[in-house]
């Protein structure tokens, strides 16, 4: 279970520089390296286990449906990458303490460090598909974090982001590959998937996930052609430069490959992608890489060049050229990233990283200088240093494919092309910088940098030296366990050592060499070949590229959104029309036709309503008269409710009639009274006409097919229970008040929230009012008129008690609740109308309505409530009959509460709605109520 | 009386009966009470809801028979996994919305309290009814709400998006009583059981009619989903809408989704024989071409507020496509990736929020302004949700998206979902990352005066990212819970509809 | 009948929808009308028709089907909230606007516009 904690601790130190940050720097970073150090001991305490060939697991079960487990195995590879991230890791700290200035965020800075090496350690100990993309993504956010810590230049802002979009849509790809091989292996479990390769290899997707995969790898590695981050990514402080862009992000990819190897490589397919891939990147990293006048730039590209020649060994799918990447992988890291941070050095210590300005260090500071100079002759792959022999074994397995045929001659000869650039560059980098005259106008005077900010660059060179002298001795073991854990099968026979004798690959690396020297010495010539072509900025590019899309993007969208109703409206119903209108395609109008035959009566009504419609639309513009049309269509429409034997919806229809067109008519005091001239074009309007038609036809054919087919519907059982359980004889009003009662309440709560709603849009509302009507006459002076008043105050207790009347006999006669409440609230109205709003409000100043509401909808909830007390579901209606002296039997309902309610909800809205619109024709306004 | 018998019903009521007594004495006018009755009131529902969701868990579906009427006959509530999961999700939702707005958006109008919950009694109502008529009554109740609280705070623009809000809803409802109608005509019934049943022997001649209702009601979901081509209302709504509110609004394009999973993926679903999964033919394309859109919205928003917006339609594309595959294992995914994708949206429209006080007239718009005052809180915050929202580890986005492409993996035309999920995820990675870098980084001049952020603010902001690491790490009983919810769901239960069948 | 029944609904629906295309808010609030109209007798069909039958136990001997008739109650009354609560609207929106337009802005004439075109060329 130990495993556990290699990546929890430094989990857990992510928040330590958070805490420490208040310490002086030297107390930081000590705090910061704490819990990485024990980390790297654990790991160390395991590696005798994996030296003897078995490895360290430790998993938990954390999302199953997922297939992803919190699952861990430190074998060699695992081994290999954990030693490199925390070693070198803790190396960083270090030398990062003495880099950042005084004035910068330094526990930020550490704590995104320490979250960086928590994903990458993550990545390179998962045992579970799932989980190793979780940290991969990981390393892509902090990575992100780290590039665009100095956040206000643009530079690393665009950088930052460019490097996250392309390692980014790398991980996507990945998530996508790695799914497709759990699908395929049945198991997302690493050590399963490794030994069951040639399920993989022989499955038809095999294609797919291997393109997915490298898709996911390349990015991360910045193979060609998507290297062009990289070099962006440079914004980022040295140290981030010296971790993620030598030692571990851009080996995440190169690991993948490893980690797949067993299941992946071996194919044709994989020889081709792999290989050339590789082989471009060596040659065009290490050819830029010479023209690059930036230090941090030259490292940049022969990193790239460096990560090609790994990529270039792993696709040659033999057992040697993988054990040569794993090796180089070692060696690339530590020669790297002590170049990265004597670069740092340089530039902290000369405030310029120009290679045409910095020169003749070697006077100023001779021991970095001496430093660098190994470094980079390792890089150059001089004998003696580590380079050296991975380069060889390079060479020397260029020499052994042969799956490009008659071709395969080209490996070798691009190969050591290839390294005759990376000598030609590491030449550039030790000549230009510390020899070649003085240093040119320079922010300071360059001196030794700080004891200890040298300390990780000897550490490094150290290992250099003693790797390159003796391999074996040193590395072995370690080459050994992760060598075997890559190819999964027995290693082959290989030795590491200096002097294989004079051989074809020794030739290479001499030939290397000269030509290196020969290309620096004509570097002048060079340079001006190379100055002939236009240098493109990527970052320039990319960012453009996505601001082009962007301005493209809005100007398609601005076409389609463009932000009109009636377009919105229009697609609405056409989308109506062809869900609704295709599947009658296929319906026999005439089945089953129970026809009655039509009367005078009828065919009136159905006239009038035609008319009515018809006219309506004709005189739109018109408002009060199109008005007045639409309110005789209404009226036919509850005589038509009267004459199909349905009085309560008669009744209800009419009174809302009256109530609408009262609010119309107000509001219309307001609007325009007439629609001004309609300016869309006669095309939209036959448009709108003809689907207008459409839809009215499909509406109309669906309505005939129901009227015309027998129904066995649920409705028997209301009428037979309506008296037994609901205790009325007016099916409908029980069916409000207690079969759907629930659905009555939810009617009354929309009624009055709409009360309230309006209330909101009321108050608040500035709205000159007109003096004069459309015809430019002015309204009446006297409001009011005397007769109207009288007669509509007299009116008031007959319709009051109208309404009571309504309401009592809702139960068992048409009428209910809501009626009667209409039928108030007009007799109210009336008054508003006859006296006008301040007479009323004088008198009615202590009713306040959204309270009669609020009353209304709460006993009607009280009466449903009320059921629980028996045990029985909200709104359980109850009943008894009672008798009385005089009176005689009578009944009591609770449905009869309920109907209270909804009578009280009904006059408070439409109060609501209309005294309080009528408000607006006084000076008072409205005030926000809460 | 033993309130845990009525449990189905009480997510419903609790709202309802606070938005009530909201409008009375002591409560009505007094705000510093009012603000403390409604938080009290949704920790009262969430607490509710989530014994309910014990319940279902333990002893399967809950049916709820309001007026003792038995179904079909009367109206039931149907408390399924699924369900009671969303009601849940929209309580949470709810109760940051509602806390940020309690910082003082909640006084730039009259109502917001009381409005505020009617609109959640309105979607949990919608979430929980088992009966056609009664889902579209509370359709209506959240619409008018919602209706009222877009206009919240006043002001041209909301005026202006409120009216083709509205309006396009307003034809939405009346096909929605069209569909109804045909629905009842054929069927000759409400209950969504019982529909269930009634299709599944629809005699042939009426088949055209039912295909006809049933399609429709397509319609009205997809314009409430913000399905192509009716999404065009969305974004200037949500952009333009109180952050509170907007918040919320997150969970209403949800209902849609949800009504399209219980009518057209169960009732018109597998069993349908005749009907079959008949609207999945239109829901395939559609929903793509929503994603496609959503993705050229993203690219073309000029600020956060419309981002999101935007975002938002991605994520009903995504859902709409899952939901087209109609299976089990999809669904449960889809559900996840809901539960996921609301929060997330909600979050965001809150940070935008106080993104918009904090940096002055350039509001949230993508351009170089003065600093923010300070930025660090709110500049994690946005981190954090971005990253949920791309599809990043650590937080949910990551595993729904993973959940989404696990479950699709054997169906056809898996590669245009996967693809359209992953260039979806990518182009938002692009976008939000140059939105983040562009706010918080490049700025100049002075720091521009802004008061801090109010404690409820962040407090509202931190409730929400707070559950993006827990759905992560709790990640196992919950898709546990989804996949049970999606079981439920296809395999729910038969007429006559007794209390608890057994599960 | 019920072929002039349906007719008549398919006429309202068809004006009714007509006039929600329109531009301005007054008309889409008619419009809106219109269609509840429609709707409504809609609706009510949905269980047939039938003359007096009225749904009151003891009065006919056979019934109409009540149900639709309490769904059309419950419609009518939403109907009439949400009209209530979109003139309002239109009123809310000539106060903010200046004018009752839905999009808040009086479409240019077309002919105007091309003119405008002409004249930045």
């Amino acid at each position: 279970m130990s495993l556990f904690l290699v990546p929890l601790l430094p989990l857990l130190g992510t928040l330590v520089p958070l805490f420490t940050e208040r310490w002086s720097r030297s107390a930081l970073a000590t705090a910061t390296a704490i819990l990485p150090a024990i980390a790297l001991m654990l790991v160390l305490a395991m590696a005798p286990t994996v030296f003897d060939g078995d490895s360290v697991t430790a998993s938990l079960s954390w999302i199953p449906s997922l297939g992803l487990d919190l699952a861990f195995h430190l074998d060699g590879l695992g081994l290999l990458f954990s030693l490199l991230i925390l070693g070198i890791g803790l190396l960083v700290i270090l030398y990062a303490r003495y880099y950042l200035s005084a004035k910068e965020a330094a526990g930020r800075f550490y704590s995104y460090l320490i979250l960086f090496m928590t994903a990458m350690l993550g990545v390179v100990l998962s045992n579970n598909l799932i989980q190793l993309w979780f940290f991969w993504e990981l390393t892509s956010v902090s990575s992100f974090l780290l590039i665009s810590y100095w956040g206000h230049k643009s530079e690393a802002r665009k950088g930052a982001r460019m490097a996250l979009a392309i390692t980014g849509a790398g991980g996507l790809a990945l998530l996508a590959g790695l799914l497709l091989i759990g699908n395929v292996v049945g198991s997302y479990e690493l050590t399963t998937v490794l030994n069951s390769g040639d399920l993989i290899r022989q499955h038809e997707l095999y294609p797919v996930i291997l393109g997915l995969m490298l898709l996911g790898a390349f990015t991360k590695s910045a193979q060609f052609p998507f290297h062009f981050w990289l070099p962006h990514a440079m914004a980022a402080p040295t140290p981030v430069s010296a971790y993620l862009h030598s030692a571990t992000m851009v080996k995440a990819g190169v690991f993948l490959l490893a980690r797949f190897y067993p299941v992946l490589a071996d194919t044709e397919l994989w020889f081709l992608l792999v290989t050339l891939t590789g082989l471009t990147t060596l040659l065009v990293g290490a050819y830029i890489a010479v023209f690059k006048h930036d230090l941090k730039g030259l490292l940049a590209y022969s990193t790239i060049s460096h990560l090609g020649l790994i990529t270039l060994l792993f696709g040659l799918n033999t057992e040697l050229a993988a054990i040569a990447a794993v090796f180089h992988i070692i060696n690339h890291a530590v020669f790297k990233a002590s170049l990265f941070m004597a670069a740092g050095i340089i530039d902290h210590e000369c405030g310029s990283r120009d290679m045409r300005l910095i020169n003749g260090l070697w006077k100023y500071m001779p021991i970095t200088a001496t430093l660098a100079m190994v470094a980079a002759a390792s890089m150059a792959g001089v004998p003696l240093l580590n380079g050296f022999l991975s380069k060889e074994m390079f060479f020397a397995e260029t020499l052994e494919q042969s799956t490009l045929g008659a071709l395969s001659w080209l490996v070798p000869v691009l190969a050591t092309l290839g390294g005759a650039f990376a000598v030609a560059y590491s030449l550039r980098f030790i000549h230009d910088v510390f020899f070649n005259g003085e240093p040119k106008d320079i922010p300071k005077t360059p001196h030794e940098p700080p004891r200890y900010m040298r300390v990780p660059v000897e550490v490094l060179v150290g290992i250099c030296l003693l790797v390159g002298m003796f391999p074996a001795f040193t590395v072995g073991e370690l080459l050994n366990t992760a060598s075997l854990s890559v190819l999964n099968a027995p290693l082959p026979e290989y030795s590491l050592s200096l002097w294989h004798g004079i051989n074809i690959p020794l030739m290479m690396s001499v030939a290397a060499i000269v030509g290196g020297g020969a290309l620096y010495y004509n570097r002048r010539s060079l340079f001006r070949f190379q100055s002939k072509f236009p240098e493109v900025d990527a970052k320039v590019v990319f960012h453009n590229t996505l601001i082009d899309i962007m301005q493209m993007s809005r100007r398609l969208l601005l076409k389609l959104e463009n932000g009109s109703f009636q377009r919105y409206a229009f697609l609405l119903i056409l989308f109506a029309l062809f869900l609704a209108g295709m599947p009658l395609l296929t319906l026999d109008i005439a089945t089953g036709a129970k026809t009655t035959p039509a009367n005078s009566l009828v065919i009136t009504g159905a006239i009038l309503i035609a008319i009515g419609s018809i006219a309506t639309v004709i005189w739109s513009h018109k408002r009060i008269v199109a008005l007045l049309m639409l309110s005789l269509v209404g009226v036919i429409v509850s005589v038509g409710f009267a004459y199909f034997s349905a009085p309560d919806l008669a009744l209800t229809q009419l009174s809302v009639e009256v109530v609408t067109i009262i609010l119309l008519l107000l509001a219309l005091f307001f609007l325009p009274q007439q629609t001004p001239m309609d300016r869309t074009p006669p095309s939209h309007i036959v448009r709108d006409l003809s689907i207008a038609a459409l839809i009215g036809s499909v509406v109309g054919t669906i309505c005939y097919a129901l009227l015309t087919r027998p129904l066995d519907s649920i409705s028997s059982f209301f009428v037979e229970n309506s008296k037994s359980g609901g205790g009325g004889t007016n099916v409908v009003n029980v069916i409000l008040v207690d079969f759907r009662g629930f659905d009555t309440m939810g009617e009354i709560a929309v009624l009055g929230i709409a009360a309230l709603g309006i209330y909101k849009l009321l108050a608040g509302m500035t709205l000159y009012m007109p003096t004069k009507d459309m015809a430019n006459r002015p309204w009446a002076k006297d409001k009011h008129p005397m007769i109207l008043s009288v007669v509509s105050q007299s009116l008031l207790p007959l319709s009051l008690l109208v309404s009571a009347y309504i309401f009592l006999r809702g139960h068992n006669l048409p009428g209910g609740g809501f009626i009667a409440g209409l039928v108030t609230a007009v007799a109210l109205i009336l008054q508003y109308l006859a006296h006008g709003v301040d007479w009323m409000m004088k008198r009615v100043r202590i009713v306040n309505y959204q309270g009669v509401v609020a009353v209304g909808l709460l006993i009607a909830v009280a009466s449903g409530v009320g059921s629980w007390f028996f045990e029985r579901p909200f709104l359980t209606s109850w009943f008894d009959y009672f008798t009385l002296p005089v009176v005689g039997k009578f009944e009591l309902a609770s449905a009869m509460i309920f109907d209270l309610g909804v009578y009280l909800t009904v006059v408070g809205a439409t109060m609501m709605i209309l005294a309080y619109l009528g408000k607006l024709t006084t000076n008072e306004r409205l005030d926000e109520e809460h | 009386m033993n309130l845990l018998n009525h449990l189905p019903v009480l997510p419903v009521l609790i709202p309802f009966i606070s938005a009530i007594l909201l409008l009375l004495p002591p409560l009505r006018g007094q705000l510093g009470r009012q603000r403390i009755a409604v938080i009290i009131a949704h920790l009262l529902s969430i607490g509710t809801t989530v014994w309910l969701l014990l319940t279902v868990q333990s002893d399967g579906i809950q049916v709820y028979a309001l007026g003792n009427w038995q179904a079909p006959f009367g109206i039931a509530f149907i408390a399924d996994l699924m369900a009671v999961m969303i009601v849940l999700l929209t309580g949470v939702l709810a109760l940051a919305a509602h806390l940020y707005a309690c910082a003082g958006d909640d006084v730039k109008g009259s109502f917001f309290h009381p409005i505020f919950m009617f609109q959640v009694m309105g979607i949990n109502g919608a979430f929980l009814t088992g009966d056609a008529f009664n889902m579209f009554v509370f359709f209506e109740i959240l619409l008018i709400a919602s209706y009222a609280l877009m206009i919240h705070g006043g002001g041209k623009q909301r005026t202006q998006a409120n009216l083709h809000y509205v309006f396009l809803n307003l034809i939405g409802s009346t096909l929605f009583l069209f569909a109804l109608g045909t629905l009842y005509g054929t069927l000759g019934t409400l209950n969504f059981v019982d529909m269930a049943r009634a299709v599944s022997d629809v005699s042939p001649e009426n088949l055209p009619l039912v295909k006809a209702g049933g399609l429709l009601l397509l319609a009205i979901f997809g314009l409430k989903a913000a399905l192509l081509p009716l999404h065009f209302w969305l974004p200037r709504t949500y952009s333009a809408a109180t952050p509170a509110v907007a918040a919320l609004f997150a969970v209403m394009t949800k209902v849609g989704i949800y009504s399209i999973w219980r009518i057209h993926g169960v009732i018109f679903g597998v069993n349908a024989g005749e009907l079959a999964n008949m609207a999945q033919p239109w829901l395939w394309p559609l929903a793509f071409m929503t994603l496609a859109l959503g993705c050229l919205g993203i690219l073309a928003s000029q600020g956060l507020r419309t981002l999101v917006a935007n975002l938002i339609i991605v994520s009903v594309g995504t859902l709409l496509m899952a939901v087209a595959f109609n299976t089990e294992q999809t669904t449960a995914a889809a559900l996840y990736y809901l539960i996921h994708s609301t929060l997330v949206g909600g979050a965001l429209f809150l940070i935008a929020g106080v993104i918009v006080e904090m940096r002055g007239k350039a509001e949230d718009r993508f351009v170089t302004a003065r600093k923010m005052a300070n930025p660090a809180f709110i500049g994690i915050c946005f981190f954090i949700a971005a990253l949920a929202v791309i599809g990043m580890p650590p937080f949910s986005g990551f595993v729904g998206k993973a959940l989404l492409l696990k479950s699709t993996v054997a169906e056809d035309h898996v590669a245009w979902f996967w693809s359209g999920l992953l260039i979806a995820g990518l182009i938002s990675l692009v976008t939000l990352a140059r939105a983040g870098t562009t706010l918080f980084w490049r700025d100049q001049g002075t720091p521009s005066p802004a008061e801090p952020v109010a404690i409820q603010k962040k407090a509202a902001i931190a409730l929400l990212l707070l559950c993006f690491p827990l759905l992560v790490v709790f990640g196992g009983p919950i898709t546990e819970m989804t996949e049970q919810a999606a079981n439920q769901l296809y395999h729910g239960i038969q007429l006559p509809m007794g209390v608890n069948n057994e599960y | 009948m019920e072929a002039i029944y349906a007719a008549c609904v398919g006429l309202m629906t068809a004006c009714g929808i007509f006039m929600m295309l329109r531009g301005h808010t007054f008309t889409l609030v008619m419009g809106l009308l219109m269609c509840s109209y429609a709707v409504n007798l809609f609706l009510f069909a949905s269980g047939g028709l039938t003359l007096d039958g009225a749904v009151i136990l003891g009065q006919s001997q056979q019934y109409a089907d009540p149900l639709p008739q309490a769904l059309v109650l419950t419609a009518i009354v939403i109907g009439f909230a949400m009209t209530a609560f979109a003139v309002i609207l239109a009123m809310r929106g000539r106060a903010d606007m200046g004018n009752d337009h839905v999009d808040g802005e009086e479409p240019q004439d077309p002919l105007t516009r091309n003119l405008a075109q002409k004249e930045v060329k």
